[in-house]
């Protein structure tokens, strides 16, 4: 089973302190472009199962999290190793483009 | 992925998946490349109130669903993959994808269009942290904050008006002294006591340490330069077309647009346009879908002498 999470502002810490390269995914449910990309998400999630963790956090549920990275715009995808962003995408992407970004920061 | 098709479809907005589902129903093996989401751009918007059918605001992404999985019905592939090159080769096309290079008899290409950016200081800096191109999915984040929207067309206005919703303040910052917007949209803006309007006004900048502060606002009749402080700004300055792949292949305008006529033949054999990319065409989904299925209908008749 691929591993995407859901979380949030009390557990967001815990998951991020991790050695694998974890995808965090800031959403909402009015998001189109956040729910069109759901697919690609889950295709990259199990081409990487066990060596990636894609964490998905509702910025409407966790508003902590989303100011800590100073997210504005949905979706936003941060790429974060042992705690520090290495780089993020924002504004919807295929799966492709999010397999070329893992490998350039992996 | 299957490697020989009929017809490859560049593009999965309504254009693109209009045409699919003719290219379907004529029984042709059919692919259809998307590099962002199946959609297109108008899934960014909250409703579509114009689409002749609906006497009621739609969802654009609901509707952008429907034509996907009515593409599906009929036999047609939707692929999530980008399309990084095209050429003719024998008496078909190639395109080259991620990791593999793809062959059709015929190519229908319905790219689409990019957003336009001001490319001023502190634009792309900021951009994702208070500078957006998509006022649905980002204005819960400007919650009774102030918020500009750039530009005077009728996606600068549905944006203000739907940022009303949300913001304290809205500002609409547009370079002239009217809007070229709907008529219908003017109305509601102007009556609408949370907008404003900044007539003939440029942006020149954005300010911002982490996340946007300001605009740099220049009044072009006073030659007045202020700083106004902005929590968010909405970018809706209009498109450019996506017509990289096509720039050696057919006729291209002076802004990049295909310069085609109604049959949205290209002059090269078995490859066809449709949608925002043409030049002189108005962005509306009714034009978009009307258009992919005049392509396909074109692609099959040339389909057809190959048989």
């Amino acid at each position: 089973m691929a591993e995407i999470l859901s979380a949030n502002d009390l557990n967001f810490e815990s998951f991020i302190q991790t050695e694998r390269m974890v995808i965090v995914d800031f959403w909402a449910p009015t998001c189109a472009p956040c729910r069109l990309m759901e697919p690609g998400l889950e295709q990259v999630a199990s081409n990487h199962e066990g060596s990636v963790r894609i964490l998905k956090v509702n910025v409407n549920e966790s508003p902590k999290t989303s100011s800590r990275y100073y997210v504005r715009t949905l979706p936003t995808l941060l790429f974060i190793k042992e705690g520090e962003v290495r780089t993020q995408i924002v504004g919807a992407v295929n799966p492709q483009q999010i397999e070329k970004t893992l490998s350039e920061v992996g | 992925m299957d490697k020989i098709w009929d017809v490859i479809i560049i593009g999965g907005g309504p254009a693109g998946l209009s045409a699919a589902i003719y290219c379907g129903r004529a029984m042709r093996k059919t692919l259809v490349l998307e590099k962002k989401v199946f959609g297109g751009q108008i899934v960014l918007a909250d409703i579509i109130e114009n689409y002749p059918g609906f006497a009621e605001p739609i969802v654009p992404a609901d509707l952008m669903d429907q034509m996907s999985k009515q593409c599906q019905r009929y036999g047609v592939v939707l692929e999530n993959d980008e399309a990084t090159a095209l050429r003719r080769e024998g008496q078909g096309w190639r395109i080259d994808v991620y990791q593999e290079t793809l062959e059709a008899k015929a190519i229908i290409y319905a790219a689409g269009s990019l957003h336009r950016f001001l490319e001023v200081k502190g634009e792309k800096e900021l951009l994702g942290r208070g500078v957006s191109v998509c006022a649905t999915c980002d204005a819960p984040f400007f919650t009774q904050r102030k918020v500009a929207v750039i530009g005077g067309g009728d996606t600068a206005l549905v944006e203000a008006l739907h940022l009303a919703k949300f913001a304290s303040r809205v500002s609409v910052i547009h370079r002239r002294d009217q809007f070229r917007a709907e008529r219908i949209l003017q109305k509601r803006v102007f009556q609408n006591d949370k907008i404003e309007t900044i007539w003939d006004s440029l942006v020149l900048g954005f300010q911002g340490e982490r996340k946007l502060e300001a605009l740099e606002v220049h009044n072009k009749k006073t030659g007045r330069i202020d700083i106004l402080p902005f929590e968010g700004a909405f970018l809706a300055i209009g498109t450019i077309p996506n017509t990289a792949l096509l720039r050696d292949i057919v006729e291209l305008d002076v802004n990049g647009y295909v310069v085609a006529d109604l049959s949205l033949a290209t002059g090269q054999p078995g490859l066809y346009v449709a949608g925002e990319l043409i030049r002189g065409n108005r962005r509306q989904v009714a034009i978009a879908v009307g258009m992919g299925v005049q392509a396909a209908l074109g692609c099959e008749d040339y389909l057809a002498t190959l048989d």
